[in-house]
């Protein structure tokens, strides 16, 4: 059995890196609050503007006949982009990994010409890995300003539009609670007005995440309340709208999925590190009991000298 | 004396600005400023960078400033979709100065005045100026109160 001095040492730095995964935890549980909150406080706008592009298209106006390159189909798909929203930092357990292996998944379902945008630094790990990297965003550990994402929304905007690409994914990991959050893989570009995806109404309850069939049947009762039926005027020009609400839609999208990433990535962290401290505390015990356990064994060897010296003396 | 209102709403990404019953409402629309009152027929426009004034139900005024975005006026509500919006009384003059005066040195460094960035900071400009416009109207309401 190892001598008491050693085991002391070691019961000194596991109790040290304890520390630090606990004020781990602690931060990133603080960041998890803020950007749930923030997911929250996006959705109203997301909503609203959802609505919108509803009434627009659903409105019955016979001398423009709605349509707009962004909503279309494209009859053929040749190049798609992925964009893999991953962690600047690691110690988030398998956040980036599952991400990652899901985006690879699509990549070889899909079988087609894919471009990968990265956002993150964690994602830059498939460099090596003979996938074609186009770029390369940075993002702040915390998401506040809506302002971070346009730069991207804007380069997938001016590909798709251009012909570049003919769809446009979004990977990223979906919160649905402090213990589990899902990767995902979201279609988007062009905007489908069917809601495969839950892009459409939500409700305000803290619950984020969202089965497609649950938000689909929230949208049906939210807009079947009001039945009247819109004829709407339109300031300058119904197609003019449009042209400016789509790409906004885009970017509201691209924020909640960077948001949704967030949220994911701070309680992965929260979780791991609580188990680091969980295991920390283990160790500490078992090595605690070394501890005595060899004390006691040196008390006892002790002991047993001074007797036996004793006796030696005495006879 | 019922008077009739407007369910009014106005976002932000990042939060509900104000969510009220309001009488009427003025806002600079890309083809001029429009005002709002009870009844107004169902219209989308676009928004440009200026100052939004509402009437309150109890008949104050609440001014805010604008950068851009939608309005759509429904039947009895009107929803704003701002890309950033502040209340008047929320904007620190100073800043805003300060942010129009550097803003503008740059523009003026600029010699492309075609390029991305020019635009980028006329839009700031504006953006600034309606702020600026926001707080000297709500100056001159307190002054008169």
């Amino acid at each position: 059995m190892a001598n008491t001095k050693e085991i002391s040492r070691r019961i000194k730095s596991v109790t040290s890196t304890r520390k630090i995964t606990k004020a781990m935890e602690m931060v990133a549980a603080a960041k998890m609050k803020k950007a749930i909150s923030a997911v929250l406080k996006t959705r109203t706008y997301a909503n609203l503007s959802w609505e919108t592009v509803l009434h627009l298209v659903q409105a019955p106006i016979s001398q423009a006949e709605f349509s707009h390159p962004l909503l279309e189909l494209r009859s053929e798909i040749k190049r798609v982009a992925i964009i893999l929203i991953t962690s600047n930092r690691g110690m988030c357990g398998g956040y980036n990994s599952l991400i990652i292996s899901k985006a690879k998944e699509s990549v070889k379902k899909h079988n087609l010409e894919t471009d990968f945008i990265l956002v993150g630094t964690k994602g830059s790990i498939i460099r090596n890995q003979d996938y074609n990297i186009v770029a390369d965003f940075k993002k702040n550990d915390l998401i506040t300003d809506s302002q971070e994402v346009y730069p991207l929304a804007k380069m997938v905007l001016d590909a798709y539009q251009s012909g570049k690409y003919d769809k446009v994914l979004v990977a990223y990991t979906d919160f649905v609670n402090a213990v589990t959050q899902v990767p995902r893989i979201k279609q988007l570009l062009p905007v489908t007005l069917e809601n495969e995806e839950y892009l459409g109404i939500i409700g305000k309850d803290s619950k984020i995440g969202l089965t497609p069939e649950d938000a689909a049947a929230r949208e049906e009762k939210h807009l079947s309340q009001d039945d009247f039926v819109y004829e709407y005027f339109f300031e300058p020009n119904p197609q003019e709208v449009l042209d400016k609400m789509i790409p906004r839609l885009i970017e509201v999208q691209l924020y909640q999925a960077f948001l949704e990433a967030s949220a994911s990535e701070h309680s992965a962290r929260m979780s791991a590190m609580n188990q680091a401290t969980e295991a920390a505390d283990d160790m500490v015990n078992e090595l605690t009991l070394f501890y005595n356990k060899a004390r006691q064994a040196s008390i006892t060897a002790e002991i047993a000298e001074i007797s036996a010296g004793a006796n030696a003396l005495a006879e | 004396m019922d008077k009739k209102t407007i369910k009014f709403e106005i976002v932000t990404l990042e939060r509900v600005v104000l969510k009220e019953k309001i009488l009427q409402v003025s806002v600079p629309t890309t083809s001029g400023e429009i005002t709002v009152l009870p009844g107004h027929i169902p219209l989308i426009s676009i928004l440009q960078a200026g100052v939004i004034e509402i009437k309150l139900t109890d008949g104050s005024l609440d001014i805010m400033s604008v950068s851009g975005g939608f309005i759509e006026v429904m039947k009895g509500k009107v929803v704003i979709l701002a890309d950033t919006a502040e209340r008047a009384a929320e904007i620190d003059d100073q800043r805003v100065n300060e942010a129009y005066t550097r803003a503008d040195e740059l523009k003026k460094k600029l010699k492309d005045h075609q390029g991305r960035e020019f635009f980028s900071l006329t839009a700031r400009i504006d953006k600034e100026l309606a702020r600026h416009r926001a707080v000297k109207r709500w100056r001159r309401l307190k002054g008169i109160k």
